[in-house]
């Protein structure tokens, strides 16, 4: 009966189900068996209105989409392209830079791709680049920048699993540009050759500083703020959002009060219900599963197959990666981080350490085949077949998947900076 | 008929997105006027608990929204596998069985809700902040399921329709624009 149950579930998941809904039917069964009253499920999901860290998400998040809407993207390349164009690959670079950097504040949702994508595509075609090279630049750069401050899976994590969100955002910073120097690495061994090479101009560089610096400022201002104790992460998240809002439909006047910041609220609360809703259905779950201790079922098992961290860590990662293709970021954070982490700890492994490899691995799922969801919006938004996709993105994967192995067993790569 | 229920549909939608409006820049201008106040070593108590359950109802507000645009999480791998084949009646099935799972999880789960909300009217706080009994915030739960599960029903009577039938997402934008400008 309980296997029917689970298969049961499981089916419903595939065919693509709600995952709040999953996790509350999970929850729901759950307590059923184990003949707690259904009142607990909404006890549990009461809970997440303590949380003091809640405010983030729905912030960084409406601060991202509006910057996305704006003219922000047009005004960072150029100041991007300005400043490292001249480099062999430097279009290769800026887009990997800018995608990183809009990445951090929209939490990798796939408003990268759509926000910059258009932008960027004719410039690495007009730069000589190939097509198969430049789609899968976009594809991986709309995920890249997720372990940079104020990354919306980082706050998750963190929420989820009680870690200092703080010390996550230092942690990420090192393999955060470990993956950046890889990929470009690789896309100046691409843009060598017949590519051009543009000089350094002063004057361009100093007038696209001169039109963006309001908002170059901003992810120092975040860290500066927080990191000297003068603001909380959430505190800073409301700062963000405040500032984003007036210098955009203020000071740019990119966007109007009236007409646009409705729609982006509307655009952005969309995805930030989705998330929050499974957060809060999940918690009943989960904690049914700690409650019949499933984690340490898991873990006896595993001890009898692996005897040591290391082997631990290469069955994580098969297994994150798994993940990772078939799940979204924020579910598997929720879903998945509360069985592994007692695992994990037994292993001794560091908690910032797995962070940053969970988060890693997550980042190369969204360019997973087969349901990698960047592959997805890259084929929406050039209008290409996601065949093309898989192979465009498919010498990407390998390196980040190379950067992965470094992260992983190189953890003072993580800690140093914590340290 | 079908125009009623998708009237209804898009009225829930507005509603939602007016109350989105509210609670963000509500929780916005709380927050800063509050960040503000402490470089005067003063700050508004309630502020902090009464922002945390804007972000509470507000993710409800987003599910409502998401349900509409039929953009809530999910593996969505069989629906993206006949979209890919292009077999759209597999599709609009698929799509159906989902709304109906959905419509009835949410039926039982907000009446566990309800439970949660009488025992909360029992035993609750009076004053959880500036006298808000904790009842009328547990209450959020119910209505937003109340409502998320509302709106998947509608899904399902207007997946029936064949003026109201969609393939794509960007069909259903474009369905729902211009609803929005024949009203």
């Amino acid at each position: 009966m309980t296997a029917l149950v689970i298969i049961g579930i499981i089916v419903f998941a595939l065919l693509g189900t709600p995952l709040f809904i999953i996790m509350s039917l999970a929850a729901m069964v759950g307590f059923y068996f184990s003949e707690i009253p259904l009142v607990a499920v909404s006890i549990e999901i009461n809970k997440i209105a303590s949380q003091a860290t809640i405010l983030t998400i729905p912030l960084f998040t409406f601060a991202g989409y509006l910057m996305a809407e704006s003219g922000s993207p047009k005004r960072l390349l150029r100041l991007a392209e300005a400043t490292l164009g001249w480099l062999p690959g430097g279009v290769a670079i800026v887009s990997l830079v800018i995608c990183a950097f809009f990445t951090a504040f929209t939490g990798a949702s796939g408003v990268t791709i759509i926000a910059l994508g258009g932008l960027l595509y004719p410039i690495l075609s007009n730069e000589g680049y190939s097509e198969k090279f430049s789609l899968g630049l976009i594809t991986t750069s709309g995920s890249l920048g997720l372990l940079f401050p104020p990354s919306l899976p980082i706050i998750l994590y963190g929420m989820v699993t009680g870690v200092d969100i703080e010390k996550l955002f230092v942690a990420g910073i090192i393999p955060g540009f470990l993956l950046i120097v890889i990929l470009s690495i690789y896309s100046i061994k691409n843009g060598s050759g017949s590519l051009s090479v543009k000089k350094f101009d002063a004057k361009e560089a100093l007038a696209a500083l001169r039109g963006s610096w309001l908002e170059v400022l901003l992810p120092i201002g975040v860290l500066a703020g927080i990191y000297s104790g003068k603001t909380t992460t959430t505190e800073a998240a409301a700062v963000t959002a405040f500032y984003i809002l007036i210098i955009e439909c203020f000071v740019y006047k990119d966007l109007s009060l009236f007409k646009d910041i409705p729609r982006v609220i509307k655009d952005s609360m969309s995805l930030v219900g989705g998330i929050l809703l499974i957060l809060c259905c999940a918690l009943g779950f989960t904690n049914w599963l700690v409650d019949e201790e499933i984690p340490m079922e898991i873990l006896r098992f595993m001890q009898e197959y692996l005897t040591n961290k290391y082997s631990f860590l290469l069955f994580l990662n098969i297994f994150l990666l798994i993940v990772g293709s078939l799940m979204d970021i924020f579910s598997a954070i929720i879903v998945v981080v509360p069985l592994i982490t007692p695992i994990a700890a037994e292993f001794g492994v560091d908690p910032l350490h797995l962070a940053i490899i969970f988060l890693t691995n997550l980042e190369i799922g969204y360019i997973t085949p087969p349901v990698g969801i960047n592959l997805f919006i890259s084929s929406f938004r050039f209008k290409k077949p996601i065949t093309e996709l898989y192979r465009a993105s498919f010498p990407f994967l390998l390196l980040l998947l190379f950067a992965l192995v470094i992260i992983t067993y190189v953890p003072s790569l993580t800690l140093w900076l914590v340290n | 008929m079908f125009g009623f229920v998708k009237k209804f549909d898009l009225a829930i939608e507005k509603v939602a997105q007016y109350l989105l409006v509210v609670c963000i820049l509500g929780m916005l201008g709380m927050s800063v006027l509050n960040i503000v106040l402490r470089w005067f070593q003063s700050h508004i108590l309630w502020f902090e608990p009464f922002v945390r359950y804007l972000v509470f109802f507000s993710a409800f507000l987003g599910g409502v929204i998401a349900t509409g645009k039929r953009t809530h999480i999910g593996i969505d791998i069989v629906g993206k596998y006949f979209e890919a084949k292009q077999n759209w009646k597999a599709h609009r099935w698929v799509g159906r069985i989902i709304d109906l799972i959905s419509l009835l999880v949410l039926i039982v789960l907000t009446d566990a809700c309800m439970d949660f909300v009488a025992e909360e009217a029992k035993y609750g706080r009076e004053n959880v902040f500036i006298g808000i009994h904790a009842k009328y915030l547990a209450a959020i739960i119910p209505f937003g399921f109340g409502l998320i599960a509302v709106r998947f029903f509608n899904n399902i009577i207007l997946s029936f329709s064949s003026q109201f039938q969609f393939k794509t997402d960007e069909e259903l934008e474009q369905l729902n624009e211009s609803m929005g400008e024949a009203k």
